[in-house]
């Protein structure tokens, strides 16, 4: 396996001076170091903001924004963890927020199957009518934004993991690139050549 | 957590030649060259002072934690669009706070103003209900510190290319950035409308400079601290040389709530709270407020007194007024092969072709284009996919993949009208976290600037269609506007007390050894790109207010 530090090593060796200057693979390798690290120890089992009830409503309408099909989803991605973390440690301001969003997306499903214990107890095809019928909803909102930070933050935010998003939309984490950028401007060049 | 090298202490009980409230794009360009012209200098910054190892992608964190920026938490504030309205608590400005300010994190356009923007009134005639007014000063006067600001900060760019640039009297010390495929894409759809794109202009260094290592294309250059240095903020080089002077003591962590007078109506230095929320008083024989054109107003409403009952340097009621934010709607394409836009600085190529708008038009505005991508992954995903696509599900997902990569966009830089009612005050009731009063934005675009805004929309689609685009589709509408990031026009510069804050040397009408200098020093807005100005004010400020030191005219 290439490690980053032999990639960028190799990366200086092949792209030559023009852009790359005194930009030696040390000092890119340091700045990435720095790029990436950020503090963080989830122990993935215990929830600081959800209750046990929360997480799985919340996982189950995380799973319905990102479903796992033929590549993975919201729950491969970790998000319900990262948005613990995430209420915990950084925003909790945005707690009862949160809370409330999942209070109105139970309340809808009541409304819809009056008989159900809870939204992560529905049924699939029940669950996608219940976000169908408070998508435009603020409330609808939080829970997306916070699903969505989830499944493509920083992994070591916690959600994301093994870069699933990243992957996902084919956003490679290199930070570290030189022309041709993509095909357009490749051709150009080569047109110029 | 503060790049806190070895430098120079004051105690705040000694009288400096200048304290400069605000560290950022134009406080310490003046921190250095004052310190320079040998004057001694504390620069008060109410954010931290970090160092480029510190920034880091975390494109979460950056944004929920305002890394860079001010604290929604910390520094709420309230908004309304007009004074009729009942202000409620909203952010409605972002600006950069640490050393460094909003160029620490801005995408690095860096245009010029042309000559016109200096003189546009008397050209074109006032503005009825507007303060649309000339400048007292010229782009003849700013253009050897443009050139400054230039070579001091390193910027990359062709001199010539566009047919519309003003003249300058030197190229730019760095040849353009490569050209992305937003920008090949863009310049094919522009030329074959008969426009003229060319190589936009960045504070992004494309080769070394001065000691510095060259952009790695990273791509994370807006929202973003640039970890090599690479973006051309202060913090490469104007900070270390400022402290190099031995002069200059750079305070990060100081929350400024008052400029101090005496009996004379002269300031004698700032009141603030410094990291452990001890209250301080900075001494200084002359103040430079470069705290940006949101901050700087609201300290001079802070800083009231018996003498100035309504605010330091306020007889003439303008501190506050004429806030501009300039406009910036946005259009998306889509395209059959994969531009990779996440790769590189944000904007390679902009045209200026409708830099004045044809009167016929039936209204005033003006503005440039560029090509660019500023949609990191959680942006893209949450507003990046036009509204005819799936918003979640597999089918999201699956729009996700295919859009993001394949995607640019196109956005308008549009002028601002000066209007008295968008302002900057003081929230009657709302506090920050120091107990201050909470600034209160009151904001709403003059018709003209709406209809602006939407003529560079309009021209957006068009240059994505004639690029070849797939889909085409808008992601920031042009409407009126409750979110900004440029803070113009609060303490404008003129030669009449009765209509201006400052003089044409930022020296304020009504106090003597007072200077503001920063965005709110701005008679017009510009065509939406306002740094370069701000940083070449800085410059040129720091010239006029050295020749009045030394002269003891201060």
């Amino acid at each position: 396996m290439t490690t980053r530090r032999t990639f960028l090593t190799q990366a200086a060796a092949s792209l030559g001076v023009v852009y790359l200057g005194g930009l030696t693979p040390e000092i890119l390798a340091q700045a990435h170091q720095h790029a990436k690290s950020a503090p963080l120890n989830l122990d993935g089992q215990l929830f600081r903001f959800f209750s046990k009830q929360q997480a799985a409503d919340y996982e189950a309408f995380a799973e319905q924004i990102f479903p796992t099909d033929e590549t993975p989803g919201a729950k491969e991605a970790n998000v319900v963890h990262f948005v613990d973390f995430a209420l915990s440690e950084i925003e909790p301001q945005n707690k009862s927020d949160f809370a409330k969003a999942l209070v109105a997306l139970n309340e809808q499903a009541k409304k819809t199957a009056p008989a159900a214990a809870s939204f992560a107890a529905l049924t699939s095809m029940q669950q996608v009518d219940i976000m169908k019928a408070i998508e435009k909803t603020g409330d609808f909102g939080v829970l997306k934004f916070y699903t969505i930070a989830g499944f493509f933050c920083d992994p070591a935010d916690g959600g994301n993991k093994d870069k699933i998003g990243w992957k996902l939309i084919n956003f490679p984490d290199d930070f570290y690139y030189a022309p041709p950028f993509g095909y357009y401007d490749a051709q150009a060049a080569k047109e110029k050549a | 957590m503060s790049a806190d090298p070895q430098q120079r202490r004051y105690r705040p009980s000694n009288f400096v030649d200048f304290v400069i409230v605000g560290c950022g794009a134009s406080g310490s360009v003046l921190a250095r060259e004052l310190s320079q012209n040998g004057f001694s200098v504390v620069a008060l910054e109410q954010g931290p002072w970090l160092d480029r190892s510190q920034f880091t992608h975390d494109e979460y964190r950056n944004v929920a934690q305002s890394l860079l920026t001010n604290n929604p938490q910390k520094q709420p504030m309230t908004f309304r669009k007009t004074p009729n309205d009942k202000a409620t608590v909203q952010p409605a400005l972002m600006y950069g706070r640490l050393v460094g300010g909003g160029t620490v994190h801005f995408t690095a356009n860096f245009w010029r103003f042309h000559e016109i923007d200096f003189i546009e009134a008397s050209k074109k005639g006032t503005i009825a209900g507007t303060a649309f007014a000339d400048w007292p000063i010229t782009y003849a006067d700013l253009e050897p510190y443009y050139t400054k600001a230039e070579w001091e900060l390193g910027v990359s760019g062709q001199a010539g290319a566009s047919p519309f640039d003003p003249p300058r009297s030197k190229p730019y010390p760095l040849p353009p950035m490569p050209v992305k495929s937003s920008g090949v894409l863009f310049e094919q759809a522009a030329l074959k409308l008969g426009y003229h794109p060319f190589p936009a202009p960045v504070a992004v260094i494309s080769k070394p400079y001065k000691g510095r290592i060259a952009c790695a294309h990273c791509g994370f250059c807006e929202t973003f601290g640039c970890e090599m240095g690479a973006k051309s903020s202060p913090l490469p080089n104007i900070v270390p040389q400022a402290i190099g002077t031995g002069r200059c003591e750079i305070r990060p962590h100081s929350y400024v709530t008052a400029i101090k007078t005496d009996s004379q109506g002269r300031a004698t230095g700032v009141a603030y709270f410094d990291q452990s929320g001890a209250h301080q008083m900075q001494r200084a024989r002359a103040v430079v407020v470069a705290a940006n054109g949101a901050e700087t107003p609201r300290l001079l409403l802070l800083s009231n007194s018996n003498r100035f009952p309504d605010g330091l340097a306020n007889s003439s009621g303008m501190v506050g007024k004429h806030l501009m934010f300039n406009t910036g709607a946005m259009a998306g394409g889509l395209f059959d092969h994969p531009l990779n836009e996440y790769k590189s600085i944000q904007a390679t190529r902009v045209m200026h072709d409708f830099y004045e708008l044809d009167p016929k038009l039936g209204f005033y505005g003006g503005g440039g284009l560029d090509a660019r991508f500023q949609l990191t992954p959680i942006s893209f995903a949450q507003m990046g996919l036009p509204s005819t696509q799936p918003q979640w599900g597999s089918d999201y997902k699956k729009a996700l993949q295919k859009y993001f990569t394949h995607t640019m966009c196109i956005m308008g830089h549009g002028t601002s009208l000066p209007l008295a009612d968008n302002s900057i005050t003081l929230d009657p009731t709302l506090k920050d976290a120091w107990g201050q009063p909470a600034m209160r934005v009151t904001y709403k675009d003059h018709p003209d600037d709406v209809k602006t805004s939407q003529f560079f929309l309009d021209r957006s689609m068009e240059l994505l269609e004639a690029a070849g685009a797939q889909d085409k589709w808008v992601i920031y509408p042009a409407e009126e506007q409750n979110f900004a990031v440029h803070l113009l026009g609060t303490c404008r510069m003129g030669n009449d007390p009765k209509s201006s804050v400052i003089n044409s040397d930022h020296r304020t009408h009504d106090v003597p050894n007072l200077f503001l200098c920063d965005g709110s020093s701005f008679v017009t807005s510009g065509r939406g790109q306002p740094t370069e100005t701000i940083q070449t004010l800085a410059f040129r400020a720091s010239d006029r207010i050295t020749t009045l030191a030394k002269k003891g005219e201060i």
